[in-house]
């Protein structure tokens, strides 16, 4: 008999009884978690907005421009009465409106949408209580964040199309509905821990977005012809809104009833993403809150087929890039989507801006690709095992996302033409020439941001009415965003696209340069200590000649 | 027998954190064949100095040499030569266990790495865990998965910085005896160790940092 089995026959005292317990209620719970929490503050809200005063009137003037902007391009652009103008401003609402629920669901499987602190699931959802009323308010507030967030996407895609205030009424309303739908019927799978119909509606609603674009780009290029005239925009988006509303109305009943019934762990999952991702932005590294998002779906997805790889050398890791690229397709489909930018940018009679506007979006769009890169960017560990300098294996893990921007280059160099009568004629050489220097603006942005490091909060601080601030805070914020305006500032300033490649191909020689600079840097500090020795040995033999003298 | 030649050689190193020295005049040579083991309490400054050792860290004086070179962590030469577990070690998400393997040997030239690569995997266990993402791998299966990178790709120099850690007593057996190995073939080990059995199974001289234990 083991010693385990002995302990196991041994007499056991009876568990303690404590007579006949009621529970607390939820909200007597949460007024006592609210109380302590007011115990322990130590400023009121005002208190608080006087000392961030800096950041809400910062805020509130960055608001004001990007309405006087909105504003003003509304006013531009609802000028424009052709064909192309009148169905990109039909059409591009019905984009922001199916983007929007993709957005919507694909957020809501990653975070929950309904969620909880790893605290709140150690100590409330233990409890004998009631997960409906405990968590109820998570569910609204889920709804309202997507209703507030559809809104502004709606009201800001639609005015910028230069439609009229009721028109951005309408597709404001729409979207917000639609998107506050999703989250709602996010949630009642939640409920039931089944997420199959949500990512099919995601993928769905995606692909919807992008034909609403390439239908854009179709019109635009007079491959498909439309005639939207009359009130058909607006009438949609009041069907839209009727069928939203249904939608959400009917989707919010269910998951509120399914809240009874939902699975802790996914609840604290979404928490913890929360956290880390919260984490992420107080320090304002958003590279980082994008890694975490990425480890998180990579978790999600646990286990693939394994594929052995090919060539040799730096072969094999452009190999690798293009096989992960293949089995994670979706960010080509961001890519694509972008692609109707320019597109729409010139069939609105914005063709002057076009660069500007598509630089950026495939600034963003680029990033998703870069993934090898940003691993390697983020801890030196894994270059370490690579018998290559930095400098080639960063530019192997960068020649597949490049070689997808060179197929945007040519797919967008039509819409530089200006094939439109509407907008500015080019020549096929400065068409190409515009769009070669917008991919490379985009690429290069991109890959600025994705070399970001964290923020050192050890470096030495700047002194601001704010208070301190370490250097690489704020410019963290501005990464990427600034190479894409600097490259596309030539054109812009409407002087020839041959000066924004010199400045991409300047910056991408001191992108390059940087990614190399650590190398630089040990080479500086070993010539430096040289220098030391030379100048310890040099001061020694003067001390020495000295003494002799004496 | 071919003569002994040296791999590694670290002459008159400096660490110090503001006023806090961590090891000073430090010297070392580590010739093929050798396996040294540095031990010493936490904080002792094993992993700093391993750190410097590969580059990762810059000593505040003194120079470190691989194979006669001076030692570049950016040198492709250097990383050729010198295989590194230290803490730093990442993972792409997207690609599963068995590619990251295959990837390496690929990468150092090895170009029908399959029978290598699952030999590998056999031996740290991840077999099983071949197609998994390295997200999904617990701790200890990370560090085979690390110790196994070190084991599929060229190497002269073995650098590793507590290699038992989270491995359980099966995983510590196994490493002694693959360690032992690696070093009876030739090759130069540093390795700091908090690991009794396993500093004493390799190891051939056994440096150790920071003030005596009492």
């Amino acid at each position: 008999m083991s010693s385990i089995e002995a302990s196991e026959d041994a007499p056991v005292p009876e568990p303690r009884t404590y007579g006949h317990l009621v529970p607390a209620t939820p909200r007597e719970l949460k007024g006592m978690i609210r109380d302590w929490r007011r115990g322990r503050a130590t400023k009121n809200l005002v208190e608080a907005i006087q000392d961030a005063y800096v950041v809400v009137i910062g805020a509130l003037m960055i608001g004001a421009m990007i309405i006087n902007v909105i504003l003003n391009a509304q006013r531009f652009v609802a000028s424009c009465t052709s064909v192309s103008c009148l169905s990109a401003r039909t059409v591009l609402p019905w984009a922001a409106f199916a983007g929007a629920v993709a957005v919507a669901l694909s957020v809501s499987r990653l975070f929950g949408p309904v969620l909880a602190s790893a605290a709140e699931g150690f100590w409330l959802l233990d409890a004998p209580i009631s997960r409906a009323k405990l968590l109820g308010l998570r569910l609204v507030a889920a709804v309202l964040a997507a209703l507030a967030g559809g809104a502004v996407i709606g009201a800001v895609v639609s005015a910028l199309t230069g439609s009229g205030s009721t028109e951005v009424l309408i597709w404001s309303a729409a979207t917000a509905l639609s998107a506050a739908a999703a989250v709602a019927f996010a949630a009642a799978q939640q409920g039931i821990d089944r997420h199959l119909l949500s990512r099919i509606f995601t993928y769905l609603f995606g692909l919807l977005a992008v034909a609403a674009l390439m239908l854009v780009v179709g019109v635009a290029a007079n491959w498909i012809r439309l005639d939207f005239a009359g009130e058909l925009g607006s009438q949609l988006g009041l069907i839209m809104i009727g069928f939203s509303g249904a939608v959400l109305v009917a989707s919010f009943v269910l998951a509120r009833l399914r809240l009874r019934q939902i699975h802790r762990a996914r609840l604290l999952s979404g928490g913890a993403l929360v956290s880390g991702l919260s984490g992420a932005f107080f320090a304002l590294d958003i590279g980082l809150a994008r890694d975490i998002v990425v480890a998180r779906r990579a978790i999600e997805i646990g286990q693939v087929n394994p594929v052995r790889g090919r060539g040799l050398g730096l072969g094999a890791i452009i190999w690798r890039e293009w096989q992960r690229l293949r089995r994670f397709p979706q960010p080509l489909l961001l890519v694509a989507g972008t692609i109707v930018v320019p597109y729409a940018a010139d069939a609105l009679g914005m063709g002057s801006l076009s660069s500007v506007f598509a630089a950026l979006a495939l600034f963003g769009a680029t990033i998703p690709l870069l993934g090898g890169l940003r691993v390697l960017t983020r801890s030196k560990g894994l270059v370490r095992c690579l018998p290559f300098s930095v400098a080639q294996i960063k530019l192997a893990s960068i020649a597949i996302p490049a070689t997808v921007v060179v197929i945007w280059t040519i797919s967008v160099a039509p819409a530089f033409a200006g094939f439109r009568g509407t907008t500015v004629q080019r020549s096929l050489s400065e068409a190409v020439l515009m769009a070669t220097a917008t991919g490379s603006a985009g690429l290069l942005a991109a890959i600025r941001w994705t070399q970001a490091k964290g923020v050192d909060f050890g470096a030495p601080m700047i002194a601001t009415q704010a208070g301190a601030f370490p250097p690489g805070l704020l410019t963290n914020l501005f990464r990427g965003f600034d190479v894409a305006l600097l490259v596309t500032a030539p054109i812009l300033l409407g002087v020839s696209p041959f000066w924004s490649l010199v400045l991409a191909a300047i910056v991408a020689a001191i992108l390059l340069n940087s990614m190399d600079a650590e190398s630089m840097r040990a080479r500086q500090a070993e010539q430096q200590k040289m220098l030391q020795e030379q100048r310890k040995q040099r001061e020694a033999a003067k001390a020495a000649s000295q003494q002799r003298k004496r | 027998m071919a003569k002994r030649t040296t791999i590694l050689k670290a002459s008159g190193l400096r660490r110090a954190f503001g006023s806090n020295t961590i090891f000073d005049k430090f010297n070392l040579e580590v010739r093929t064949g050798e396996a040294i083991a540095l031990t010493g309490r936490n904080g002792a400054g094993k992993s700093t100095l391993l750190r410097c050792l590969v580059g990762a860290d810059r000593p505040d004086d003194g120079t470190v040499e691989v194979c006669g070179n001076p030692m570049r962590e950016t040198s492709a030469e250097i990383r050729r030569d010198v295989a590194t577990v230290i803490d730093d070690l990442d993972f792409f998400p997207d690609l599963s266990v068995v590619e990251h393997l295959d990837l390496l040997a690929r990468a150092h030239g090895i170009s029908e790495p399959d029978e290598l690569v699952d030999e590998v995997l056999e031996e740290v266990q991840l077999v099983a865990q071949s197609g998994q993402l390295p997200g999904t791998l617990s701790s200890g299966q990370r560090r085979r998965l690390a110790l196994a990178t070190a084991f599929v790709r060229p190497r002269k120099l073995l650098i590793l910085d507590e290699p038992e850690q989270r491995l359980d007593t099966e995983g510590v057996t196994w490493l002694s005896g693959r360690l032992r190995s690696e070093r009876q073939s030739g090759l130069a080990i540093v390795f700091a160790s908090h690991e009794p059995a396993l500093v004493e199974r390799v190891a051939t001289r056994v440096v150790e940092l920071g003030a005596p234990r009492g």
